[in-house]
C-alpha cells in the first residue's frame, strides 16, 4: 500500500502460480475509503478460464472500503461475465487496507503499553518479539468495538480457548 | 512511499501418491508466521498441521496456536473456507486463518495443475474446460472451491 499524495492510496495485489497471473491495483481516498479508480490486469491464464474484466473495474469506482463490501464485489465480479479469481483479489485488496489503517493503532498500543515477552515461553533462540502489548493495554483496547471484534486477543477468546 | 506490505507465499510438496505436504508463510511489518499441513490426498483430509506464531502484537497471540491443532481431520472442499474463518480465525488469529486458506487453496490449484500440465505434454490441443469438468467428476467436493476463472 502506497500513498500517492495526501489523501490519496493505492493498494495493489498479485496473485502469481505457473497458470495464473493477475494484479488488482485500487486507488482509494482517504479518509472516506471509496475507490476512485480500479485497475484490473490477467497478466498470464494458461487455462483462459478468468472472464473479462474490464467491466467488472469500472463498477469498482465509487464502493466504500468497509462493512458491507464482500457481498458487493461478489455480487460486481460474480454475474456471468465476473472471475471469481479477480473478486478473490479484489477483496484482498480492501482487507490490506483495513490492515494497513490498523497498523499505527497497534504500533502506538506497543509504545505505549508494550512489555518484553517473556523469553522463556518462547522455544527459538531467537525472537522476532521486541516488546508486545501488554494484558493491560490489551483490556483497555478490548473496550473498543471495532477492536474487539476484530481480533480474538482483543475478544478474550483466545484465553478462553487456552484454558479449557 | 510504501506504507504497508504483505507477503504470503506458499509451497506444495508431493509425498508419495496419497500425502501433500503444504508449508505457507505470511510476513507484514507486524506479522510473521508459519504454518504446515500434511493433508491426504484421495480423501482431501488434513491428517496434521502446525503453526507458529513467529512476530506479533500481544501477549496473547501464541495461544491461537493451539486453536488451529482443531483442524486435523477437517476435509478440503465449498465449506472449508468459512470454518477455517468461524473457527480458528475468529476464536485464534485471522491473520494465520488467512493463511491457511491460501495453504489449502492453492495445495488444490497446485495438484490440478500438475496433473493439467502432464495431460498437454501428451495432447497439446487439450481442451481446458474439458480437463477441468473431468477433475471435478473425480474430486466433486472441489467443485467450487478450486475457483479457477
Amino acid at each position: 500500500m502506497e500513498e500517492l499524495e495526501p489523501g490519496l492510496w493505492q493498494v495493489t495485489t498479485r496473485y502469481d502460480d505457473n497458470l495464473f497471473s493477475a494484479q488488482v491495483m485500487l486507488d482509494v481516498r482517504f479518509p472516506t475509503l471509496d475507490i476512485v479508480r480500479a485497475d484490473l490486469t490477467v497478466r498470464r491464464d494458461v487455462l483462459r478460464l478468468a472472464k473479462d474484466s474490464t467491466i467488472s473495474a469500472e463498477n469498482l469506482i465509487g464502493i466504500r472500503i468497509g462493512p458491507g463490501m464482500t457481498q458487493i464485489v461478489r455480487g460486481i465480479f460474480e454475474g456471468s461475465s465476473g472471475s471469481n479469481r479477480l473478486t478473490d483479489l479484489t477483496l484482498e485488496a480492501m482487507e490490506m487496507l483495513i490492515n494497513a489503517l490498523t497498523v499505527p493503532e497497534l504500533r502506538k498500543a506497543v509504545n505505549a503499553g508494550g512489555v518484553a515477552l517473556d523469553r522463556e515461553k518462547e522455544d527459538s533462540q531467537i525472537s522476532l518479539n521486541d516488546k508486545v502489548i501488554g494484558g493491560d493495554m490489551v483490556e483497555l483496547m478490548a473496550q473498543n468495538p471495532r477492536l474487539k471484534d476484530s481480533c480474538a486477543a482483543f475478544s478474550g477468546l483466545l484465553e478462553k480457548a487456552s484454558s479449557k | 512511499m510504501l506504507a504497508y506490505s504483505r507477503t504470503i507465499s506458499v509451497g506444495v510438496q508431493k509425498q508419495g501418491e496419497d500425502r501433500r505436504v503444504v508449508s505457507g508463510i505470511l510476513e507484514d511489518e507486524l506479522y510473521a508466521m508459519a504454518i504446515e499441513l500434511a493433508i491426504h490426498w484421495p480423501t482431501l483430509t488434513i491428517e496434521a498441521l502446525q503453526t507458529r506464531m513467529k512476530r506479533f502484537t500481544t501477549a496473547r497471540c501464541p495461544l491461537a496456536e493451539s486453536v488451529f491443532a482443531q483442524a486435523a481431520g477437517w476435509k478440503l472442499g465449498l465449506d472449508l473456507d468459512g470454518k477455517i474463518k468461524k473457527e480458528l480465525g475468529r476464536k485464534g488469529c485471522r491473520h494465520m486463518a488467512t493463511l491457511m486458506i491460501e495453504c489449502c487453496r492453492n495445495l488444490v490449484r497446485a495438484e490440478f495443475s500438475r496433473e493439467f500440465i502432464s495431460a498437454r505434454e501428451k495432447d497439446q490441443d487439450i481442451d481446458a474446460g474439458a480437463f477441468v469438468d473431468r477433475f471435478y467428476s473425480r474430486y466433486p467436493d472441489l467443485k467450487g472451491y478450486l475457483r479457477l476463472q
